[in-house]
């Protein structure tokens, strides 16, 4: 039954991947353009990273498939996995298939939110308590473990024929129908009898990768019937554990009751993800048709959100600093490329630099203009520094203003309100980065993002991380266990800046020209709005945040003018309804309105953000506290008296 | 009246140890208001001191003065000998000299551990460079750091151990306590404030609590410098009492002295007839 269980929930979102969108014709060009050498539609430099995409994609299903049956302890039902299934994998991949990427993934997620609404209300209704992790953990034997592995084995082998067979059959109707060419036919007939073997082959190896998160009995020299007890200390160290710990360590065992959510499953994901970040410049075309430059170009705009958003997390998420002004930075990591790498310089300076000279210098004054907007962090911290909160938050917002003005007004230097126009693009050997082709600047955002976030994920778990989260909570404790607070502020408000000084760069030479209208205060707003809508402190909800907002922004809002314009739409009455009170009425003129919506929806019903950090929602929804709750403050002395702690200040 | 003030103690030598902390003439003034006035106190090595009086006799203020939270308006702080006026609190931590709470002032959003952890900051050296690399020094020093914290909360028994991963604020008030008084364990200090570890506390948490001071001073070799209002707590366990009211100190002297002393008992009790020998009140 667990092999029909699977079988089925994997088999049928790739069947409907495969045959209802573009994995069929991928394939099939592929094959075509490949192997027989024939005329297709794309071009050949696109064929072979589309082959080696889907080799990947389908190898990762099939072993995927062989680790959940493997990992999976039975307890959860058919058809609870089934419908799951259903609404986050089938559902999502049909809206993306019929409304694009963007407008699909944004619909996927209001399904998302509904269907988990209901389906806790349901859950509720029912009083439905959550299996306890270590009930379904077990020690295995040798002998379970063969059969895991048997399981494993026959679930990859069944799938593969399955799945095979179905894809003879569609091809087989084709053929009937005329639309297959023959050569296919052939591939046809050599995918119905490799596959099984290949599933055969991936699904014991995920099986074996299974394996590789029981509790098993180790395998020790010195005394045979001794050592059985190793796998069991392991159990009883789990158990020891706080509560806590034990819910997340046990998650990733197997088998459990939730196999999708384990260790080794989020590997596969991460894996499929990446896999498709990195070769989607060239499967974009068999997914979407045409529109590909102008959506990676877009991508190429998220990606320098992103990062902002990730530098600004530093300052308000980590630190606690509430800052309205961070716009500034990004206008002098922008105006620092600007002014050297275009004919700016030789207004400034007098020097006339090859401009391939400039465009290879590039990349050391990325991180020169990063370190250089650090710095300006540094200065703007330092007024900040006896100020709390609300004030903290207007001399942010000063600065914010400060800096541009300063680039306008200063026209022998910046061309002011006419801004830097013929800005270099970066050079690497190879590679045309003219604007005509955006997928280098994808990749280099691309590039850029796996840094950031690599630099603040080991903050975040260092010392300095401790430190800011400290200060975030209690100055006066932090300050009484040790940590400098002025060094620490600075320290955030200059990696903040740090980040954002890189975006700034990339957005400069993106762009080709700086102009002081694009960094306004309403911007800085948008940067806070990403961070806290995606989860203040949260590394990954950051980044969600980041790509929603931008994607609500640019991206959604105008989709549904043209939605509206459809006559078949249930939009159509709607505006038309709507023009008739409202004369001159676009979606796209509301845009503010339904920004400003869907913020204040937000806060009332999610303020920790879509991804919260789990300290933030703790914070924000309240714990249920077994033990006794003392008030924080009920020893206080009364205010007024000089014991009064709550009225201290550095001095 | 004279203030009967503490000479340095005698060894059993002859010789006299010079205090780890001094204060002379400690002023603070809050605009109209003078919270303490010329206090002098001085705490000798590896003894338990007591500061104790009434309700907003400037007792906290005396320990805000002394780590650095306020500035004193006159008068002078001595650590071992150099002063330590005017440093900021996290100078202070690293000079030696560690507090808790009165009111517990944990970092709520952190666990047991981090909390521990946090009070190593003064100890550890990793720097940006080093997290954003970590080095193998780095990732050494961050176990390290994490084998103390779970021994300093082993200080205290297995229970707090057991739940290092928990969020503070999902403790027992006596288990919050705890945690801070590790976190502030963890600066390897030489002197520690404790302010009012006791509040709060059934009687059997009390005598808890007051053991563990004990063993502070007696395992850890620490000097501890208490502010307490259970006065049978104090008075079992402290080497000298000192006795603030109004800001100033009336009394200071071993305990049997301060359960006699007239201007003691006037100061909790209001001006009373001094004529009775009555017990100390609780």
């Amino acid at each position: 039954m667990l092999l029909l269980k699977w079988i089925v929930a994997l088999l049928v979102p790739l069947a409907v991947f495969t045959f209802v969108w573009s994995g069929e014709p991928i394939v099939n060009n592929v094959i075509l353009g490949l192997i027989f050498g024939q005329q297709t539609a794309y071009a050949s430099s696109l064929l072979l990273p589309a082959a080696l995409f889907i080799l990947l994609f389908y190898a990762t299903i099939l072993v995927l498939v062989g680790y959940l049956v493997a990992a999976d302890s039975g307890q959860q039902g058919m058809l609870s996995l089934w419908i799951d299934i259903l609404f986050f994998v089938l559902l999502p991949l049909l809206l993306v298939t019929a409304n694009g990427l963007i407008l699909g993934l944004a619909l996927s997620v209001l399904v998302w939110a509904l269907y988990i609404f209901v389906r806790n209300r349901i859950r509720q209704a029912r009083n439905y308590v959550p299996p306890l992790p270590l009930a379904a953990l077990n020690v295995l034997s040798p002998e379970q473990r063969s059969a895991l592995l048997n399981r494993a084995t026959s679930a990859g082998f069944w799938f593969a024929t399955i799945f095979a067979l179905l894809s003879l059959l569609v091809d087989l109707s084709y053929y009937a129908t005329g639309t297959l060419p023959d050569v296919l036919l052939i591939w046809a007939i050599v995918r119905t009898i490799l596959l099984p073997i290949v599933g055969y082959l991936l699904g014991q190896l995920g099986g074996r990768f299974a394996l590789r998160y029981t509790l098993a009995p180790k395998a020790n020299g010195n005394g045979n019937g001794r050592r059985k007890g190793a796998n069991v200390d392991k159990k009883t160290q789990l158990e020891s554990l706080s509560v806590a710990r034990v819910k997340e360590e046990a998650k990733d065992f197997v088998p459990n009751d939730r196999p999708l959510r384990s260790a080794g499953a989020q590997r596969f994901y991460v894996l499929l993800l990446l896999a498709f970040l990195l070769f989607y410049p060239f499967i974009d075309r068999f997914l979407f048709g045409s529109g590909t430059d102008a959506r990676l170009s877009g991508y190429g705009d998220a990606g320098y959100y992103v990062i902002l958003a990730l530098g600004l997390n530093i300052v308000v998420g980590f630190a606690g600093l509430l800052d309205l002004g961070y716009v500034a930075f990004f206008a002098i990591g922008a105006y620092t490329w600007g002014l050297i790498g275009s004919p700016q310089l030789t207004v400034l300076t007098g020097l006339h630099p090859d401009p391939q000279l400039l465009s290879g210098l590039f990349w050391p004054i990325l991180f020169l203009a990063a370190f250089l907007t650090a710095g300006f962090g540094v200065l703007l911290g330092t007024p900040t520094l006896r100020l709390r909160g609300d004030y903290l938050a207007i001399v942010t917002l000063g600065f914010g203003e400060i800096v541009p003005l300063f680039f306008l007004q200063l026209p022998a230097y910046t061309n002011g309100t006419n801004g830097l126009i013929a800005v270099r693009s970066p050079a690497f050997p190879g590679v045309d980065w003219s604007t005509f082709t955006p997928i280098p600047y994808y990749y280099l955002i691309l590039a850029m993002i796996a840094l950031v976030i690599f630099a603040n994920v080991r903050l975040r778990d260092s010392r300095i991380g401790r430190a800011w989260i400290a200060l975030r909570e209690d100055e006066i404790a932090a300050a009484s266990s040790g940590i400098n607070l002025v060094n620490t502020k600075l320290l955030a408000f200059a990696a903040g800046a740090f980040f954002s000084g890189l975006a700034g760069v990339y957005h400069a030479a993106k762009l080709g020209g700086v102009s002081p209208d694009n960094f306004s205060f309403g911007d800085s707003v948008i940067y806070l709005a990403m961070v806290v809508i995606g989860g203040l402190g949260s590394i990954p909800g950051v980044i969600v945040g980041a790509l929603g907002v931008y994607a609500i922004n640019q991206f959604v809002i105008a989709q549904l003018d043209t939605f509206a314009s459809d006559p078949t739409s249930f939009l159509y009455p709607i505006r038309a309804a709507i023009v008739h009170v409202v004369p001159g009425f676009t979606f796209g003129n509301i845009r503010g309105l339904i920004f400003g919506v869907l913020l204040v929806s937000f806060m009332i019903f999610r303020p920790e953000g879509i991804l919260p950090s789990s300290r933030r929602r703790r914070e924000l929804h309240g714990v249920a506290n077994e033990e006794e709750v003392v008030e924080v403050g009920a020893l206080d002395a009364p205010p007024g008296s000089p014991g009064f702690e709550s009225d201290v200040r550095v001095e | 009246m004279a203030m009967h003030s503490v000479q340095s103690p005698d060894n059993l030598d002859g010789t006299t140890t010079a205090p780890l902390l001094e204060l002379s003439g400690v002023t603070k003034i809050f605009g109209g208001l003078v919270a303490v006035q010329g206090v002098n106190l001085q705490v000798p090595p590896h003894q338990i001191v007591s500061v104790i009086g009434p309700n907003g006799a400037g007792k906290t203020t005396v320990f805000n003065l002394i780590t650095g939270i306020y500035r004193p308006s006159s008068g002078d702080i001595r650590l071992a000998g150099s002063s330590i006026v005017g440093l900021n609190p996290d100078q202070v931590l690293r000079r030696g000299i560690a507090r808790t709470f009165q009111n517990i002032r944990l970092f709520n959003n952190m666990t047991v551990l981090e909390n521990v952890l946090v009070g190593q900051h003064s100890q550890l050296r990793a720097g940006v460079l080093g997290s954003l690399l970590r080095t193998p020094g780095i990732v050494r020093e961050e176990a390290d750091a994490r084998t103390r914290a779970i021994e300093l909360l082993s200080f205290f028994g297995p229970a707090l151990v057991a739940r290092q991963d928990e969020y503070v604020i999902n403790l027992s008030y006596a288990d919050r306590r705890r945690v801070e008084i590790a976190r502030a364990l963890a600066a390897r200090p030489k002197l520690l404030l404790l302010d009012e570890p006791t509040a709060g506390m059934n009687e059997a948490e009390t005598l808890e609590a007051a053991r563990y001071v004990r063993r502070l001073r007696d395992e850890l070799q620490l000097t501890i410098l208490l502010i307490e209002h259970k006065l049978s707590v104090t008075m079992g366990l402290s080497d000298t009492i000192a006795v603030l009211d109004y800001g100033q100190k009336i009394a200071e002297g071993p305990p049997e002295v301060i359960q006699r002393d007239e201007r003691v008992i006037a100061a909790y009790l209001g001006k009373a007839p001094a004529s009775q020998n009555q017990d100390a009140p609780e």
